[in-house]
């Protein structure tokens, strides 16, 4: 096959089998869930056929109109950053999506939901193939619709519904900060092609440097909404109202993610801009702490996961901000992926286990009831929390070295954003699997169905191997290390692992109620019911206004008005068509004199 | 050697063969119109054999196949394949108002006579002399005489063939009329002769030769319903035959602006002249896009409103004619014009349909047509928010282009009035929309079916919108290929 149609094919497939399932995916379950994981599963295969040819590729490009004097034309981007995110985010998808199979064989909507999912999977790789910043935007949008499906996917339960609207509006705010930086660029460099853009940085004069950091600042807007940075977090923990496969997906492995790899794609941007850089590098850096500090006092499992999800978003994030190559943020992208994602359907598969009980203080003792869920949990934690020579720690300490380099501030807090990751997951781990079971359930809970337990141990294997340098070096291969890293930084940071380790063992390995109670971590530093005080003052006094300019100025001056003026109108109209000859004749004889006086005399 | 105009050759044969047909056949009539159909469709597909011409190929200088003629051609015969299809979904409703001394009588000329407008329209768009402009314009006009007044026991139809005759009659009178003044000046008929001689009329000349083309312009003008020449439009359009109706507003139309454009080339391209027709253009496209958007509010006619609609069409065409400086403004008309053929074909097909069910085709016809025929209403509102200009169709790419061209040749004030009866637009398209969802059936209201080749044809259509609206490149590429 020839590669430069294979990046289409990768992108439209998905497209094609939405469209398939939304026509007859209410007729078969089993053909809604083929389709999608046909789809999947293809652009997996084209995926690492691209990756493993080292032909430069050149794909093919669309006119999408041509006028004798502009032209427009789509394109993908096929480059080392986009095959790399085009292997994570297929083969991820096609797990997830056999995992689905299994987890919502119970559920109503499975079709759609499965349609859900390929719109997803088309929309996050327009993101990821895209050449222009236009085209990334729209995909951006898709990615915010196809997630407000899947998020309110229960959408008779009122939780799921406001969720799912939630999420979308925070995003519209970050989006139009992206939508507000695309128009920057473009005033700075003409473009909005990333070739071309780049191509024009080096010594450019631009219309002022100002416009670039306020632009690069914008965008980056984008991801605060997309990758769930402080301020805009707040959707993330309640969009696992969704179905648990698709948190996995969307708000673990590959969606959230996105804002990430924007920062990586336009990173020969973000060089030239140093106040931008440090902007990225604080809301980061903070980000992972705040939201590693929430986590340790969360009690249902999935939302302990999402906010360690924004935490380690906030270390991206912060490579991003801190690092001299794209790839070193890209690297705990990869390895993030898998393991959180791993984590997530274990946590589905817990939670099946156990009827969809979703409090970790009702399980408890699931050790010898679910085995091998307990394995893979146990893979995907020690990478995340940074145990020596599992994937997480390659990444994550390599983003933490750079900070303590560049910023160390930063740096220092994201040491301790470490500590608090490897003791909120400890916590998790013996509150679910050890213990007493805590409530009926916990003691009737069964292992998950092979459908649903292969595509853990399969995600287990990238999750343990995934940061060694035979992954790193053909996928990254851009890597750069720093050089003046104090000593004390890997023992710091092997003292806070293991720190975590035993504080979460003494406190909750027989602990039947949380020993811990600190409030203000529980309820997430009161930043939810701040935004609920200033949406609920401001936009009733907004409502009030609206209403009152709605009723006295919209619909009786604008509305009636011109409504009066266009019946006057046709009426004055209606008294020249009258339907008489002689008078059309007239009129028609009228706009000879006059269509004449008008050529000639004036 | 192909001729270069084998393909009218053709399409005149083929009308002459079918009347033939309708004198020896004695069952059902509508073979006629599906004999048509398919080799029409055959015609159309020869079309991509023949590539068009340079000038200097064709030994006839009447005579150009531009690229411009050469996509028209194609437009015209998918027009007249579409109208054929809809008369034979209008024979049911024709029969009654033709007094018939057998069965199906009347309906043979009515299939076969689009055939030869077609043909005559064909010429039109490769016109290249006035002397074949005329001729070319009078077989069609003629035609449609005949089609428009072709339901004699419909009172509406009669008098709305009376009209269209007794006011055509006027402007081919000031077509000629005009012809005469600029052959005295220029002492051609041809174009390319005018546009050699034009640089050089003195001056004393020049207020003639802008009297000749203005007459010329009326007669134009009333081809395209431009206003003020557009009085005939609304009384024609609804009383004659809903498919002629159809044919009437697109092909005809999208002819008249092709002669439109030939006529014009050699006058904005001499300096001495440009200014002054500009002018006229800008003045025309102004108060046509004001009066068709306005009157069409308080139509409460469907057919009517489309009619309107028709002149508000005019009126943004005309914007792209006020601005053929600029480099995109020809393919901006042709674009227009085909997504104008796609979803004014729609709306028609729709109506057609409804009316027969409902028996009228005032707006009121259509309250609760989602619920009563989901099908057509979702092709009707399809048709209209494309008319209306609603991104991701094919309208809105259209004035998208138009009015980039404007923008280009700074036609600013055009575009201004255009972006407000855009939204005059939006609110009687709507007006339609609201009844179709919003108003309960009437209680005598039945469902509707379609025909499965009807739903085909609506899906093809409906279709054909959307992708071009979203990817319009293969128009577009049509139109600038050389």
């Amino acid at each position: 096959m020839s590669t430069s149609l294979a990046p289409w094919i990768i992108l439209f497939a998905p497209l094609v089998a939405a469209t398939l399932i939304l026509f007859f995916g209410r007729y078969s379950k089993p053909l809604s869930a083929g389709l999608a994981i046909a789809a999947a599963a293809l652009g997996a295969y084209l995926s690492w056929t691209l990756f493993l040819s080292h032909e430069p590729i050149e794909a093919a490009k669309f006119t999408w109109l041509s006028l004798p004097n502009f032209t427009v034309e789509i394109g993908v981007t096929i480059d080392q950053l986009s095959k790399v995110m085009l292997i994570v985010v297929t083969n991820i998808a096609t797990l997830v999506f056999i995992y689905s199979i299994g987890y919502m064989d119970h559920e109503e909507g499975y079709w759609r939901y499965f349609g859900g999912l390929a719109l997803f999977l088309f929309s996050m790789l327009g993101i990821v193939l895209a050449d222009n910043l236009v085209m990334m935007f729209i995909f951006w949008e898709l990615v915010g619709v196809s997630s407000y499906i899947l998020i309110g996917h229960y959408y008779s339960k009122d939780s799921a519904a406001d969720a799912c609207k939630q999420a979308f509006l925070v995003n519209r705010i970050g989006d139009f900060g992206f939508m507000l930086g695309i128009l920057f660029v473009w005033l700075a460099t003409g473009s909005i092609v990333f070739s071309e853009i780049f191509a024009k940085i080096p010594g450019a004069q631009f219309a002022g440097p100002a416009t670039l950091t306020i632009g690069a600042i914008l965008l980056f807007c984008g991801t605060i909404g997309k990758s769930a940075q402080l301020p805009l977090h707040v959707w993330l923990p309640n969009s696992m109202e969704g179905p648990t496969p698709v948190s996995s997906l969307l708000h673990a492995a590959t969606m959230v993610a996105a804002g990430v790899y924007m920062l990586a794609r336009i990173f020969p941007l973000l060089l030239t801009v140093d106040i931008a850089r440090d902007v990225i590098a604080w809301v980061g850096g903070i980000t992972c702490v705040v939201a590693a500090l929430m986590a340790t006092q969360q009690n249902d499992i999935k939302r302990i996961l999402a906010y360690s999800t924004i935490s380690q978003l906030g270390y991206m994030v912060l490579g991003a901000g801190v690092a001299p190559t794209a790839d070193v943020p890209m690297f705990h992208l990869f390895t993030h992926a898998f393991f959180k994602c791993l984590l997530f359907l274990c946590s589905g598969s817990v939670i099946l286990g156990m009827h969809h009980e979703q409090d970790i203080w009702k399980m408890g003792a699931l050790k010898n009831k679910m085995p091998i869920t307990l394995l893979c949990t146990l893979a995907g934690l020690l990478a995340l929390a940074g145990c020596p020579f599992f994937s997480g720690y390659f990444s994550k300490d390599l983003i933490i070295a750079w900070a303590v380099e560049e910023q160390p501030i930063l740096g220092w807090l994201s040491v301790f954003a470490a500590g608090l990751t490897s003791f909120y997951m400890f916590r998790l781990f013996f509150v679910v699997f050890f213990g007493k079971p805590k409530s009926d359930h916990a003691k009737h809970a069964h292992e998950s169905p092979a459908v649903m337990v292969i595509p853990l141990l399969l995600l287990s294997i990238p999750a343990v191997i995934g940061g060694y340098g035979f992954i790193e070096h053909p996928f990254f291969p851009h890597i750069e290390h720093p050089h003046h890293v104090p000593e004390i930084l890997h023992i710091a940071l092997l003292a806070m692992f293991i720190g975590g380790l035993v504080l979460g063992f003494l406190l909750y390995f027989k602990a039947d109620k949380d020993p811990l109670n600190i409030p203000f971590f529980a309820n997430r530093f009161y930043i939810d019911d701040l935004y609920a005080w200033i949406v609920k003052t401001f936009q009733d006094g907004l409502a009030w206004v609206s209403a009152w300019a709605d009723r006295w100025i919209v619909d009786l001056i604008l509305a009636r008005g011109t409504a009066l003026a266009a019946v006057v109108f046709g009426h004055v109209l209606r008294c020249l068509q009258i339907g008489n000859i002689q008078a059309y004749a007239f009129f028609f004889g009228a706009g000879v004199v006059g269509l004449l006086y008008f050529l000639i005399v004036r | 050697m192909i001729v270069p105009y084998a393909l009218e050759i053709s399409v005149v044969c083929v009308g002459i063969f079918l009347l033939m047909v309708d004198a020896f056949l004695k069952t059902d009539k509508t073979t006629i119109a599906w004999t048509g159909v398919v080799v029409l469709l055959a015609i159309f597909g020869l079309t991509f054999a023949l590539g068009p011409m340079p000038k200097g190929v064709i030994p006839e200088a009447f005579y150009v196949l531009d690229p411009t003629a050469l996509f028209f051609k194609r437009f015209l015969l998918l027009a007249t394949v579409l109208t054929l299809i809809l008369s034979i979904d209008y024979s049911p409703v024709y029969q009654k108002f033709v007094p018939a001394a057998v069965p199906q009588a009347g309906l043979g000329e009515f299939f076969t006579l689009p055939v030869f407008a077609c043909a005559g329209m064909m010429f039109m768009v490769s016109a290249n002399d006035f002397i074949m402009i005329f001729v070319a314009l009078e077989l069609v006009t003629i035609t449609f005489y005949v089609l428009v007044a072709s339901m004699r026991k419909n009172q509406g139809s009669l008098e709305a063939g009376v009209k269209y005759l007794i006011l055509g009659a006027l402007s081919t009178g000031f077509l000629v009329y005009g012809i005469t003044w600029l052959y005295g000046i220029t002492g051609y008929t041809s174009l390319d002769g005018i546009q050699s001689v034009l640089p050089r009329v003195p001056e004393q000349y020049q207020p003639s030769v802008l009297f000749g083309l203005g007459l010329v312009l009326v007669a134009l003008g009333f081809k395209v319903a431009a206003v003020p020449f557009q009085f005939w439009v609304p009384d024609v359009y609804q009383g004659a035959p809903t498919p002629v109706t159809a044919y009437l507003s697109v092909a005809s139309k999208a002819a008249g602006f092709v002669v439109l454009l030939r006529v014009l080339e050699p006058f904005v391209t001499t300096p001495t002249f440009q200014v002054k027709v500009f002018g006229i253009l800008t003045i025309l496209a102004a108060v046509t896009l004001i009066l068709g958007n306005l009157a069409a509010m308080s139509q409460q006619n469907l057919k009517r409103l489309l009619a309107y609609s028709s002149i508000a069409h005019a009126g943004y065409l005309l914007v792209a004619v006020a601005s053929l400086s600029a480099p995109g403004a020809k393919v901006a008309i042709g674009f227009y014009l085909g997504g104008y053929l796609l979803m004014t074909f729609l709306a028609f097909l729709v109506l057609l349909n409804v009316a027969k069910v409902s028996g009228g085709d005032d707006i009121r016809d259509f309250n609760g047509l989602g619920k009563r025929s989901p099908v057509l209403a979702l092709a009707l509102l399809i048709s209209m928010l494309s008319l209306a200009g609603l991104p991701f169709t094919i309208g809105f790419l259209g004035k998208f282009f138009i009015f980039e061209a404007a923008l280009a040749s700074g036609q600013y004030v055009l575009v201004v009035l255009g972006a407000i009866t855009v939204a005059c637009g939006f609110y009687y398209y709507l007006k339609v929309v609201m009844a179709m969802y919003w108003q309960p059936p009437a209680p005598s209201a039945t469902n509707i079916q379609v025909s499965p080749f009807g739903q085909f044809l609506i899906a093809l259509l409906v279709l054909a919108i959307i992708i071009f609206g979203i990817f319009p490149q293969p128009i577009l590429g049509a139109l600038t290929h050389l």
